[in-house]
């Protein structure tokens, strides 16, 4: 199978500047893109998700993608992610995406898809002087330690805000900080665009005292909007006190497949602007996508999408269960697998920069939360993938996460990459993990002040002691910590 | 009942609709309806059971990850065809009515799966659902209610910022002397049963399946 000009599986193509300008048309503009959602043909919304599904189903028989067993947590099946890929590929050039603003289907041709493939970066500079920092693309079972946002994408209260940020810019590996979201401001309940507004730029405010706070001013940030409405995504930007061009944020796509006209307004701007932008493409199987098969065909489809259309080039991608994001069960089978499929195909056929986001079902300050954390941060660099923003998957006002976490979804991550596992071997341990957690409940987990302190920036002394045992069972599961 | 039709005739007679069901075999489905008729069952049984239990088996299903949403969604659909079919023959002062939920995700809100996931499951546990979408402002949800004689009103809202909206259908449905007609039940990521309780809604559904099983304890 090919696809024709971009990548097939070996070292980065380098493609000069001069050399691109003559030889490749440019990337679909978002000026066409925003064309499209008002003049694209009409589509409902049932009709549009039940053709969603539909065409996915048909994609998955047609590439013949089968989840190969209760044991397999990561892929080592090359040619099943040549396959996942066209049936991504397929999937975006037949279904295109679909404007939730407009009701309209924006249709992209083939060759738009592979030139936006082709354009993509691979690295991302963000943060200003010593706190500058090269966001890349990973490669699976690289042995590069791998780029790091600790945290944040969480609700918390205002008092605890600015302190949390803090703490988590303190964390010497962090990379960037993604910002949070909140019930109230300055007291006052945030209801409507006037008082969104204000709470957009009072998010960054804390953001930029909090890393100040921390000593490391120049630290790229990203806007967690508030709200996702034009005026709250552009309002933020502000070099003095809010987002500057070397910080980011957040636009993402919609679960399937859907797209936004205020969020791509926010893109055009920040395109200009020169803010670099992430976007929440993992697939959600258990929906329209269907099963774990379909989520891969759509986890691939839509960062690919996200990139076009919101020029997004920095993901959290994978595949997610409906069940598993709603806290009704830990592991459910496939579900690491798929994930594991749709990063290999993206980091092999495409530029796509990768994030794991860690989503436990259990909250902090709990036994299970580590060990689902650990879990997951031991796919990310067998799967190409960086690391995201560990938070419970039910997160409440000041109980998504505490620094803690991020420092142990690093410590395991880097004990892998220092390890050199491979997918084999980092099979082998996550399923005697997987069987550790066999027959647990997700667990609600503690405040953040409950079970950090976020003035001396250590956990509390139980979770400690909890932090140690879990420690101790992984390394007699084989991984190497210290 | 018909004279050929024995107990057991009648037992696998209602048992192939359930199963048709469950297997969205629209084809089959309508047939094994129209011989229930045919046979002579009351049709009221048809509802009772097999429609029930194969709104029981498609959530155990579900459930354990065999089928989606998209299921639910063709299940919901054949349901209601099935029904009409039965309902068709039950005379009209027999008719059960069905208990009507109006849905929607409140206004500045485009977050639709959760909603989506509710608004199916909900049709699959018996209720007339009428989904008004994402976004919706709060007097829509009102006026849609009025219009359908909702039992209940369903809000869902996925940030943090928009969970007031939930509140605010409830104080306009206040300040406009509908309160005591219509429960409120809402639900979504951040919010949890204290902020129910808290803005004196009736209801919460932590998930889907919690939030079918609120609605039938409120509506009760």
């Amino acid at each position: 199978m090919k696809f024709a000009g971009i990548n097939q599986g070996g070292e980065p193509q380098t493609v000069f500047a001069h050399e691109r300008e003559r030889k490749r048309p440019p990337m679909i503009s978002l000026l066409d893109i925003a064309e499209r959602t008002q003049t694209g043909e009409k589509v409902e919304d049932k009709t549009w998700d039940m053709c969603v599904f539909q065409t996915i189903s048909e994609l998955v028989k047609k590439y013949d993608l089968k989840f190969p067993g209760n044991c397999c947590f990561i892929n080592t099946d090359d040619a099943l992610v040549e396959r996942a890929f066209a049936a991504g590929l397929e999937c975006l050039e037949r279904l295109g995406i679909c404007c939730l603003t407009t009701r309209r289907r924006v249709r992209l041709t083939r060759d738009e898809i592979l030139t936006a493939i082709r354009e993509a970066p691979r690295e991302i500079l963000m943060g200003e002087g010593r706190d500058q920092r090269v966001w890349k693309q990973r490669k699976v079972e690289g042995r590069e330690r791998l780029n790091v946002c600790p945290g944040h994408h969480s609700p918390y209260t205002e008092e605890l805000a600015p302190l949390v940020v803090k703490n988590f810019a303190q964390i010497p590996r962090t990379d960037f900080i993604e910002g949070f979201n909140f019930t109230k401001v300055d007291g006052r309940e945030i209801i409507g665009p006037p008082l969104e507004v204000y709470a957009s730029r009072r998010q960054l405010g804390w953001m930029r005292e909090g890393v100040r706070k921390a000593g490391r001013p120049g630290l790229a940030v990203v806007y967690y909007p508030i709200n996702t409405r034009a005026e709250d995504l552009i309002c933020v930007m502000d070099p003095d006190h809010g987002l500057r061009r070397t910080d980011g944020i957040l636009l993402s796509l919609l679960p399937d497949l859907k797209m936004e006209q205020d969020m791509l307004s926010a893109a055009i701007v920040y395109e200009e602007y020169g803010s670099f932008k992430l976007s929440g493409s993992f697939a959600l199987a258990g929906g329209f996508c269907g099963g774990v098969e379909g989520a891969i065909v759509e986890g691939i489809a839509k960062p690919l999408a996200a990139m076009i259309a919101y020029r997004d080039y920095i993901h959290y991608t994978g595949v997610e269960h409906i069940h598993t994001l709603n806290a009704r069960q830990i592991l459910l089978p496939g579900v690491n697998w798929a994930r594991s499929v749709v990063n290999q195909a993206l980091n092999r056929y495409t530029n796509t920069i990768c994030m794991r986001w860690i989503i436990p079902t259990s909250g902090p300050g709990t036994e299970i939360s580590l060990l689902e954390i650990a879990m997951q941060s031991l796919e990310a660099p067998l799967n190409g993938m960086n690391l995201y923003a560990p938070r419970h998957c039910r997160t409440t006002v000041n109980h998504g996460q505490t620094p803690f976490e991020a420092e142990w979804m690093i410590e395991v991550a880097d004990a892998a990459v220092d390890q050199g596992i491979d997918r084999q071997t980092g099979n082998e341990l996550l399923r005697r993990i997987a069987q550790r957690l066999e027959g647990e409940k997700p667990a609600q987990g503690y405040d953040v002040t409950e079970c950090y302190d976020l003035v001396s920036h250590k956990p509390k002394p139980e979770y400690e002691r909890i932090y140690l045992r879990v420690k101790d069972q992984l390394k007699e599961m084989g991984l190497e910590l210290s | 009942m018909d004279q050929a039709t024995t107990p057991q005739a009648e037992k696998e007679l209602l048992d192939s609709l359930k199963v048709a069901i469950v297997e969205i075999d629209n084809e089959r489905a309508r047939e094994a309806a129209r011989k229930v008729i045919t046979a002579g069952i009351d049709p009221r049984k048809a509802i009772s059971y097999s429609i029930k239990e194969a709104a029981d088996e498609v959530g155990k299903k579900f459930d354990c990850g065999d089928l989606f949403i998209a299921h639910l969604v063709m299940v919901g659909d054949l349901m209601d065809e099935v029904s009409a079919i039965l309902e068709e023959n039950i005379p009209s002062d027999q008719l059960t009515k069905k208990r009507i939920i109006v849905i929607a995700t409140v206004q500045g809100d485009v977050h639709s799966v959760g909603k989506n996931l509710v608004s199916v499951v909900l049709r699959a546990g018996g209720f007339e659902v009428h989904d008004l979408g994402v976004d919706v402002p709060s007097f829509q949800i009102i006026q849609r209610a009025k219009e359908v004689k909702a039992d209940m009103i369903a809000l869902s809202s996925l940030l943090t910022t928009t969970m007031p909206y939930q509140k605010e259908v409830i104080e306009d449905l206040t300040s406009m002397g509908l309160r005591s007609r219509f429960k409120v039940m809402i639900g979504g990521g951040p919010v949890t049963r204290e902020y129910a309780v808290q803005i004196g809604a009736d209801g919460y559904g932590k998930d889907a399946f919690e939030a079918v099983e609120e609605a039938k304890r409120v509506l009760a």
